[in-house]
């Protein structure tokens, strides 16, 4: 169970999204959080990797509810729930 | 009607293991309703902050008194949304379902914060059930929100546990 392959919700995405998740891996282990890099290094990966996403996500009828909820901003209050 | 659960927990582990284990923790066994997770949006603030927006897909386990308002769902959409402060050891996330959020809302804010004293990650998450249900099937929402709270911050945190166990395997592995 625990080595299946992290699924894209577009199975022709779960390839790029693996090259693209174990690059992010290496550098926010390796140099994000110890502070030796400011600048996502994993470009082009990242690249290859959203084309087939927004290709995908296109074709999904959650598209309008996550452009909407992509406009929300939690964490501007620290991230603490305003109305709590 | 709103309703709040909160839920504390210390992971004995450092920020690096916590924060990388919370961007790898599906597929672990405790989320076998998680189908699919997907990075939409990555960006590094003026601060240096690591701003990510993620997309999951679940396949929906609803209670029964739920169905005549959703038919038959059987998958559900999630919006995850996260920043990683290095510097201070602190990670901010909040999620929110995207669909069906007239019938019920889920949002949930966690918070971890790495303790250098004891070399250990505090997680403490707040998650709001907001629905439009007037008084009639309020208690049917209470007694259910707070059984599927405590059912679910049970396995995030036991998947969370799993994912970090397996992360530090393969760290060693790699020494």
């Amino acid at each position: 169970m625990g080595n299946i392959m992290s699924a894209s919700f577009a199975p022709e995405c779960t390839p790029l999204k693996d090259t693209y998740d174990k690059c992010f891996n290496q550098w926010y282990s390796e140099k994000f959080l110890k502070g030796r890099s400011m600048e996502n290094e994993c470009a082009e990966q990242w690249q290859t990797y959203m084309e087939c996403v927004e290709t995908h996500l296109v074709k999904q009828g959650i598209k309008p509810a996550l452009d909407d909820a992509r406009k929300e901003a939690p964490f501007e209050n620290e991230g603490k729930p305003l109305d709590k | 009607m709103v309703l709040w659960h909160r839920n504390t927990h210390i992971f004995d582990r450092d920020f690096q293991t916590v924060s990388l284990a919370f961007f790898n923790r599906y597929p672990n066994p405790y989320a076998s309703h998680v189908i699919s997770i997907d990075t939409i949006s990555r960006k590094i603030d003026d601060l240096g902050k690591l701003h990510t927006t993620r997309l999951i897909k679940k396949t929906g386990k609803l209670p029964a008194w739920i169905k005549p308002f959703l038919g038959r769902i059987t998958e559900s959409w999630i919006i995850e949304m996260s920043v990683v402060d290095a510097q201070r050891g602190q990670l901010l996330t909040y999620t929110r379902n995207l669909d069906h959020t007239r019938v019920i809302k889920v949002e949930e804010y966690t918070h971890y914060h790495y303790i250098k004293r004891d070399d250990t990650t505090l997680v403490d998450s707040k998650v709001k059930f907001s629905s439009g249900f007037r008084m009639g099937i309020k208690h049917k929402i209470e007694e259910w929100s707070h059984r599927k709270f405590a059912e679910n911050i049970k396995k995030s945190r036991l998947g969370m546990a799993f994912v970090m166990d397996k992360l530090e395997t393969r760290t060693k592995l790699l020494l």
